[in-house]
């Protein structure tokens, strides 16, 4: 009798069919390329940091006290951490680092929160004016924000300099430590962080089931308890996720400890950079370090997140607190006051400093007009070196302003479109699979680095520009920017994709339409605000980025750096024309993306 | 397939490793034949290898991009098609050397030529590695009173001051080069770590010469003002020693370095500086900065050169009145262009016209006397004396001990004391209050 013998397919078959099956899923072929692609982009750079710090680098310390001249060594570590200048290198900028996230976070949190709260759940008056420039000092570079500070409080008799606005219009002499160091860099990084604080916030605040709340006003429950404990329970998220947001921001800054003369991480890794170059890079990891912590607390604190149930009657409405008729007006005001300082007063002295004789040199205020003010630094249409002019054209006529512009445009373009897209395949393909693992992976190594400190994958994306030579270009800029920016558009992706009902997409895979149709189509369109906001923070967050992009181009390349030559320089007229010239941008922008898609930057962060 | 990947990876490395030794002989090769030319051979040289092409050059000064400018309006004057570029940038936050290293390693080179300053990084990473070569033109060498040993190694563009001044609209008037770091005092400086020549000017006080001219202005003081300042000198008198240091007053030196380091205001730079001396209210504040700053300065109700003082231009001042750095020219051993570059160097270093950038502002002297400027009546409105402080002494009395006792900067000297004397001035910068 003959028998048959059941032929079984290889095994090498089986797992290429169990591939090719895999993959025909959409969000897995995404998951899986992207995962690789991050992984490689963000582990890459990390690893070449860690590289340089065992490195010896000729004409640094390393090399002069080891003898060597190549090759690998411990040194940097050991004398970091243990050498005579191991406090001055290390501990206390790290103190300092630590100290001035902490504030920073501490600062925006309650500016930030009180007006979320403010605006959302009371009957403020002004709100849409207010709400519109909170979000200001975000838009602004922020070391503009430190330079206005400085221009404002410093005073010949306690900074030693000259006299700023306040001392010089009123004899107020500020203290010094109102003028320089942790108070003012905590502040001034507060009031820039604030924005996101006062989004993610006031997103849960909009949103919130107003169940639970009017459950403890039944209950006789008193306000403040009301609010102790339930309101803050509910916001808690939002502010863990704005203290993810703020605290690695916070420590990876350099602009503004440096301008106010505030030893930090980032300050200290420029100055080591010449002769502790290997050292420089450990600080660089440890700055990284932070940022995972971070990311892992956060992931503890949010996974054993508590759900609440109200046990009393329902309501029906959202109630509103009320201020009281002259409560609202006056906390208006009292918000009016304090937004003009951080959002308009800095862009009123950027516009009069353009036409000032002097930087900082106010002698109109007191002498009148005539002679005081001028229009050189605009209309000036020769390179001269007398009356404060270094050499440079006026803005309307410099070539190295406008070419830097049309630099950053092209970079921030680049970011955005490149970034915006990573993030909207990562955000759903996440969703469609958000309980697999590598899924999991996947969203993390993606949002990994917006955590990591931007000077530190600076130094990072420098040190692989320079081993692929594309140091100085473009690509180099484009690429390190994509990297940093895809958790905007990861993020904002990913919290809209989740609001999605997989029964749509599914009505269309049942009728074959295919996936290009489908994302085109239909789950876009649908959840284009956010998207396009995706695509819009990045632009915007590029177009003012200065510490990722300081390590990576020359300084003419592209214009916030050319603004920090400037600065650097004290040609304030024409930093202050700059900072216009972006602010006017984003603010344009910011307009006309609302315009056309209803889509704008208050509601992007987080996808809200 | 393992054998394939092994065979292809060390191709690759072969050829890396000799394109990188081709281009840096060639570079060198240029300079060896171009160091043999006149001008006039070296111009049609660069109009040959650069026209219609771009030469990137960087360097710590941002009136690079003027030369260029006019080096390139000279090229065509002898070839009216020539269409060059000379692109020039001038990266801040210490960080010319990064750069410099990064384009050498890469493998697409941007950087033909540099105009860089800080004598001891020069000397220990870029020279003694071979990342920048130097060049010598024929025409400086054999012009009147140039210095090879002086200027030529490395070939050195200008000297430039840094020089003490102070804001006298109160009446203030310092005297001595001690009373910078008297009790209270804070001048404005720039950070001695961000910019390094600062921290080169400190090592250079404690060379004899230096150490000399502050224990001579030391010993001109009063005796309290000299016993304040004597007990520091007794506490860090130990330190000398320690520091391997063999000036005779390198006590006085190191106690000066101390005081100056704990108490100088540090600033961003030399511009924000120089904005803030010359207005009324800085009144009595003092610094150390660049001289030709002062061209900067628009009249103003609140702001004037006249609110100046150049400490030693006092008949009555004792000490060092500032320190002098050079720029060097360098070419990058991986120049994408190197005859262009040398034909620049050359250009700067032997016409008025390429030093003009430089030379018609007081404070910069050219390591070739024929092409300086004369700008001891600067501060003159015909026979009107307007700003004195713009009357630039010029560089033999600034350099001189009868003069402004100039603290020039070496680069050999610096190099052999900046790693342990640099921890020193590092620990006390890192422990101000």
């Amino acid at each position: 009798m003959a028998q048959t013998a059941a032929v079984r397919p290889g095994r090498g078959r089986v797992l290429l069919n169990r591939l090719r099956t895999y993959l025909t899923k959409p969000q897995n072929a995404i998951l899986l390329l992207l995962g690789l692609l991050l992984t490689v982009t963000t582990i890459a750079p990390m690893a070449s940091i860690l590289t340089d710090t065992v490195s010896v680098h000729i004409g640094s310390v390393d090399a002069h006290y080891t003898g060597l001249t190549g090759g690998y060594t411990l040194y940097n570590w050991v004398d970091l951490f243990t050498g005579r200048l191991a406090g001055i290198n290390l501990w206390r900028p790290l103190a300092n680092s630590v100290l001035l996230s902490v504030y920073s976070c501490a600062g925006a949190i309650l500016y930030g929160g009180l007006f979320a709260y403010l605006v959302t759940r009371t009957n403020l008056r002004l709100k849409q004016y207010l709400s519109s420039i909170f979000i200001f000092p975000y838009i602004m570079p922020q070391w503009t924000l430190a330079v206005v500070w400085q221009n404002l409080f410093s005073s010949s008799a306690v900074s030693g300099t000259s006299d700023g606005l306040f001392a010089a219009l009123f004899g107020v002499q500020m203290p010094a430590w109102w003028t320089q160091g942790m108070f003012p860099s905590s502040v001034v990084l507060a009031l820039h962080y604030a924005p996101f604080a006062y989004i993610l916030i006031g997103g849960i605040f909009r949103n919130m089931d107003a169940n639970l709340e009017e459950a403890a006003t039944i209950l006789n429950t008193p306000r403040w308890k009301t609010f102790l404990r339930v309101t803050v329970p509910m916001v808690k998220p939002a502010i863990l996720s704005t203290v993810l947001l703020v605290f690695s921001s916070a420590m990876g800054s350099y602009p503004v400890p440096h301008y106010l003369n505030l030893t930090t991480l980032t300050t200290k890794y420029v100055e080591m950079s010449e002769k502790r170059a290997g050292q420089a890079s450990i600080l660089a990891v440890i700055m990284v370090l932070f940022g995972v912590a971070i990311l892992l607390a956060n992931q503890r604190a949010t996974s054993s997140r508590k759900s609440y149930t109200t046990v009393t009657g329902k309501s029906g409405q959202s109630a509103k607190v009320n201020l009281g008729r002259i409560g609202r007006v006056a906390v208006a005001l009292a918000l009016v006051v304090t937004t003009l300082f951080s959002g308009i007063l800095p862009i009123v002295l950027f516009a009069v400093e353009t036409f000032l004789p002097n930087p900082g040199d106010y002698s109109f205020l007191t002498n009148g007009l005539a002679g005081n003010v001028t229009l050189k630094w605009w209309n000036t249409s020769e390179g001269i070196s007398e009356n404060g002019m270094y050499g440079q054209r006026g803005i309307l006529y410099n070539g190295t302003i406008w070419n830097a512009f049309e630099g950053t445009m092209i970079v921030a373009l680049w970011c955005a479109a490149l970034a915006g897209t990573v993030g909207l395949l990562v955000g759903y393909a996440v969703s469609k699979k958000r309980r697999s693992r590598w899924a999991t992976y996947v969203n993390n190594i993606a949002f990994l680095p917006y955590l990591m400190p931007s000077l530190a994958v600076g130094v990072a994306f420098f040190i692989f520009g320079s081993s692929a030579g594309i140091f100085n270009t473009y690509l180099l800029l484009i690429l390190a920017g994509t990297v940093k920016y895809i958790p905007f558009a990861s993020r904002s992706s990913l919290n809209s994709m989740l609001q999605l009902s997989g029964e749509i997409e599914e009505a269309a895979v049942i009728q074959n339409i295919s996936w290009f149709r489908r994302m085109t189509r239909i789950i876009i369109p649908i959840q284009k605000s956010s998207i396009i906001s995706g695509y819009l923070l990045p632009f915007m967050t590029c177009l003012r980025e200065l510490t990722l992009f300081m390590l990576l181009c020359s300084q003419t390349r592209i214009i916030t750096t050319l603004l920090d030559y400037f600065d650097e320089m004290g040609l304030y007229a024409f930093s202050s024309g700059i900072n216009l010239l972006l602010i006017v941008v984003i603010l344009m922008c910011n307009a006309l993306v609302n315009k056309l898609t209803g889509a704008s930057l208050d509601k992007g962060i987080g996808g809200k | 397939m393992k054998k394939t990947l092994a065979l292809f990876l060390v191709l690759a490395l072969f050829s890396t490793l000799t394109v990188g030794y081709a281009v840096a002989q060639s570079v060198t090769d240029v300079i060896a034949q171009a160091q043999q030319m006149t001008n006039e051979e070296l111009f049609k040289k660069a109009i040959e290898e650069s026209n219609g092409k771009t030469l990137y050059g960087i360097g710590n000064s941002s009136r690079g991009k003027s030369a260029g400018e006019s080096f390139v309006a000279m090229l065509q004057t002898i070839e009216p098609g020539y269409t060059g570029v000379i692109e020039w940038s001038q990266p801040k936050n210490n960080s010319i050397f990064t750069t410099l290293n990064a384009d050498i390693k890469s493998s697409q080179h941007i950087y033909s030529m540099t105009l860089i300053q800080d004598g001891n990084q020069i000397k220990s990473k870029m020279l003694d590695t071979g990342n920048l070569l130097n060049f010598i033109p024929k025409d400086w060498l054999d012009a009147q009173g140039t210095d090879e040993a002086l200027n030529g190694h490395p070939l050195a563009l200008q000297t430039l001051n840094k020089v003490f001044m102070f804001n006298n609209t109160d009446g203030t008037a310092i005297k001595n080069v001690w009373e910078y770091v008297a009790e209270g005092r804070a001048p404005l400086f720039m950070g001695v770590n961000s910019e390094l020549v600062g921290k080169n000017f400190l090592y250079m006080l404690t060379y004899e010469t230096y150490a000399d001219y502050l224990k001579a202005a030391f010993d001109a003081l009063s005796a309290d003002q000299q016993a304040y300042f004597q007990a520091v000198v007794d506490e860090v008198a130990p330190d000398a020693e320690y520091l391997g240091l063999t000036a005779a007053n390198a006590p006085y030196a190191l106690a000066w370095i101390k005081l100056w380091c704990t108490q100088y205001n540090e600033q961003t730079d030399d511009g924000p500086i120089c904005n803030t001396l010359v207005t009324t209210s800085a009144a009595g504040q003092s610094g150390l900065l660049v001289y030709s700053k002062l061209r900067s300065v628009e009249e103003s109700a609140e702001a004037s050169v006249n609110n100046i003082t150049i400490a030693a231009y006092q008949d009555d001042y004792t000490g060092i009145g500032g320190f002098g750095y050079k720029h060097y020219l360098q070419v990058v051993k991986t120049s994408p262009l190197p005859w262009t570059a040398c034909a620049f160097i050359s250009y700067m270093t032997t016409t008025k016209d390429g030093f003009a950038a430089w030379g018609k502002d007081i404070g910069g002297y050219s390591s070739n006397p024929n092409i300086n400027k004369d700008h001891t009546r600067d501060g003159y409105d015909g026979d009107t004396l307007v700003f004195a402080a713009k009357n630039d002494r010029g560089y033999d009395w600034w350099v001189s001990a009868e003069g402004g006792e100039l603290v020039l900067e070496d680069p050999a000297y610096c190099a052999s004391v900046s790693f342990d004397l640099g921890d020193w001035i590092d620990m006390i910068i890192g422990t101000r209050p």
